[in-house]
C-alpha cells in the first residue's frame, strides 16, 4: 500500500466489529499478514474439532487393537470420518497460507533465505503423511465397512502410521526454525523461543519408538510418545502464535531490527529511571 | 540504570557473579527459560517411569538388577567432573584468564567424551547380555531416558563449541554466550544425576 494512502486513512473505527473488519481491509498495510495469522488461529481451532470431535482420530486409539476391534473402531465412527475428513480436505489447503505466514517471519530476519525456503517446503511435505494421506485411508476405511477384516487392520495401521511419520518433518523444521531464531540479529523472535524450538524438536524424536511398540507408554497412543509431546506442542503453538501477533504488530516492513512496541519501550524506560 | 559502580558496590550480585548489565542471572535468560521447560518435559517422563514402577515393582525390581551400578556410579562421576571444569570455565573466562577458560572447556569436552564412550560400551553390553529395548519395560525406559539424556549431550557439544569459538577470539569473547552454554551442560548433568538415581539406585 503506498504511502499517500496510509496518509489518507481515516482513524480506525470504534464500536461495530463489522465496520472495524472493513476499516483493516480497506486501510490497513499488514491487512495481509494478519489474515495469514488468522489462517493459522482459525486452523488450529479447526483442527482440534474436526480431529479430536467430529473424527475421533485423535487422541488415537490402541495400535494392539484386534482386526474385530478395528471394524467395530470404524463403524463406530463412520459419520464421524466421513463429515469430518470432508471439511478437513475443504480447509487443507490454508496450510498454505500458513507456511507462508510463518516462511515470512523467517525472510523478515537478518538470515540467509535459505531457512524460509526449507521451512517451506518441509511443511508443505508434512501435509502429505499428516494429514492428507492419514484422511484418505481413514475415509476409505469408513466407505465400505464390510470390507475384510485384515484389510480394515491394514489401512487403520496405515493411517496412524502415516499421522505419525510426521515427526520427522516437526523435528527438522523445529530445528530449522530454531537456528533462525538464534542467529537472527534484527530480534523477530526472542531468544527462548529459539530454544523452545529445540524442546519441540527434542519431544519428537520420543515418538520414534511408536514405530517398534504396540502396546505400553512408548506406543502411538501412549503417555510419552504422544501425551507429553501433544502437551509441549500444543504449549509450543500457542507460545508462537502468541508471538507471530506481537511480531505482526511491531512490522516496520524495513530490513533493520524490529522496533519494540510503544507500551514496551515507555516500560523499559520507566524500569531504567 | 544500574552502573559498574552500583554493582561493585553490591556483594551479593558480585558473589553472584554478576557483569555490570544488570543481569541477574547467569548467561542469557532465554537458556533458563529452556532450563525450566526440560525440567519439566523430563518430570513427565519421570512421573511416567515411577507410575509405571509402582505398577509393575517385581519386574523393575528384577531388570534392575542386571544394570551395573559401578557403572552408573562411573558416569556419574565423570559428568559431576565435566560440570565442575565448564564451572571453572565460566569462572576463568570472568577473570579474563582466557588460556585458563580455553583448557577447562577442553577437559570439559574430554569427559562429556568420556561419558559418551562408556555408555555405548555399556549399552553394547547390556544387549550382547541379550537385554535391548525391548525386552521389558524396565529396559525400555533404560534406553529411552539414557538415550534422550545422550542426544541432550550431543547437542551440549555444540554449545560448547560456540563457548570455545567465543574464548578463542578476543574480538568475541561474550561471557554471556559462555555462561549460556555452561548454563546448557550443568542441565544435562543435573538431568543425568536424576536419570542416574531413578534407573540404577532407586529400589
Amino acid at each position: 500500500m503506498s504511502a499517500a494512502a496510509v496518509e489518507a486513512a481515516p482513524a480506525a473505527p470504534s464500536g461495530s466489529l463489522i465496520r472495524k473488519i472493513a476499516w483493516h481491509w480497506r486501510y490497513d498495510e499488514k491487512r495481509e499478514l494478519w489474515i495469514g495469522w488468522w489462517t493459522l488461529v482459525i486452523f488450529y481451532n479447526l483442527y482440534g474439532v474436526l480431529f479430536f470431535v467430529l473424527a475421533r482420530t485423535q487422541p488415537p486409539p490402541e495400535p494392539s487393537l484386534t482386526p474385530a476391534e478395528i471394524v467395530q473402531w470404524f463403524a463406530d465412527r463412520h459419520y464421524g470420518l466421513l463429515y469430518g475428513y470432508a471439511l478437513v480436505f475443504i480447509v487443507g489447503g490454508a496450510t498454505a497460507i500458513m507456511n507462508a505466514t510463518l516462511a515470512y517471519t523467517m525472510r523478515r530476519m537478518s538470515v540467509s533465505r535459505a531457512f524460509a525456503y526449507s521451512y517451506l517446503v518441509i511443511y508443505a511435505l508434512a501435509t502429505l503423511p499428516g494429514m492428507l494421506i492419514m484422511g484418505v485411508v481413514c475415509t476409505v476405511g469408513a466407505m465400505r465397512p464390510d470390507r475384510d477384516p485384515e484389510l480394515m487392520s491394514w489401512l487403520y495401521d496405515f493411517a496412524f502410521l502415516s499421522f505419525e511419520g510426521t515427526m520427522g518433518v516437526f523435528l527438522i523444521g523445529s530445528l530449522v526454525w530454531m537456528t533462525a531464531v538464534l542467529l537472527d540479529k534484527n530480534r523477530v523472535f526472542p531468544k527462548w523461543f529459539g530454544y523452545l524450538n529445540l524442546c519441540n524438536a527434542l519431544t519428537e524424536v520420543v515418538v520414534a519408538p511408536a514405530w517398534i511398540f504396540k502396546r505400553g507408554v512408548f506406543a502411538w497412543d501412549g503417555a510419552i510418545a504422544w501425551w507429553i509431546n501433544m502437551a509441549v506442542f500444543v504449549t509450543y503453538t500457542a507460545v508462537f502464535l502468541s508471538l507471530l501477533r506481537k511480531m505482526i504488530l511491531r512490522e516496520d516492513f524495513g530490513t533493520g531490527p524490529l522496533p519494540e512496541l510503544e507500551s514496551e519501550s515507555t516500560g523499559a524506560l520507566e524500569a531504567a529511571s | 540504570m544500574k552502573t559498574a559502580a552500583s554493582t561493585a558496590s553490591n556483594p551479593r550480585a558480585m558473589a553472584r557473579g554478576h557483569a555490570d548489565d544488570g543481569r541477574f542471572v547467569p548467561g542469557q535468560p532465554d537458556m533458563w527459560a529452556f532450563v525450566l521447560f526440560e525440567a519439566l518435559v523430563f518430570t513427565s517422563y519421570f512421573t511416567v517411569y515411577v507410575i509405571r514402577r509402582t505398577q509393575s515393582s517385581d519386574l523393575f525390581l528384577q531388570s534392575q538388577s542386571h544394570l551395573d551400578l559401578r557403572v552408573g556410579v562411573f558416569n556419574t562421576l565423570v559428568l559431576l567432573a565435566s560440570s565442575w571444569f565448564v564451572a571453572r570455565c565460566v569462572q576463568a573466562a570472568r577473570e579474563r584468564s582466557f588460556r585458563a577458560a580455553l583448557n577447562n572447556a577442553y577437559l570439559t569436552m574430554l569427559f562429556g567424551f568420556v561419558f559418551l564412550v562408556s555408555k555405548v560400551i555399556e549399552w553394547t553390553t547390556e544387549i550382547e547380555r541379550g537385554f535391548s529395548f525391548t525386552t521389558d519395560e524396565f529396559f525400555s525406559f533404560y534406553y529411552f531416558l539414557t538415550g534422550i539424556h545422550f542426544l541432550h549431550l550431543l547437542i551440549g557439544f555444540v554449545f560448547l563449541g560456540v563457548a570455545v569459538y567465543q574464548l578463542q577470539s578476543p574480538a568475541r569473547r561474550s561471557q554471556e554466550m559462555v555462561e549460556t552454554c555452561a548454563t546448557y551442560w550443568h542441565t544435562i548433568d543435573f538431568l543425568w544425576v536424576l536419570i542416574f538415581a531413578l534407573l540404577y539406585v532407586m529400589r
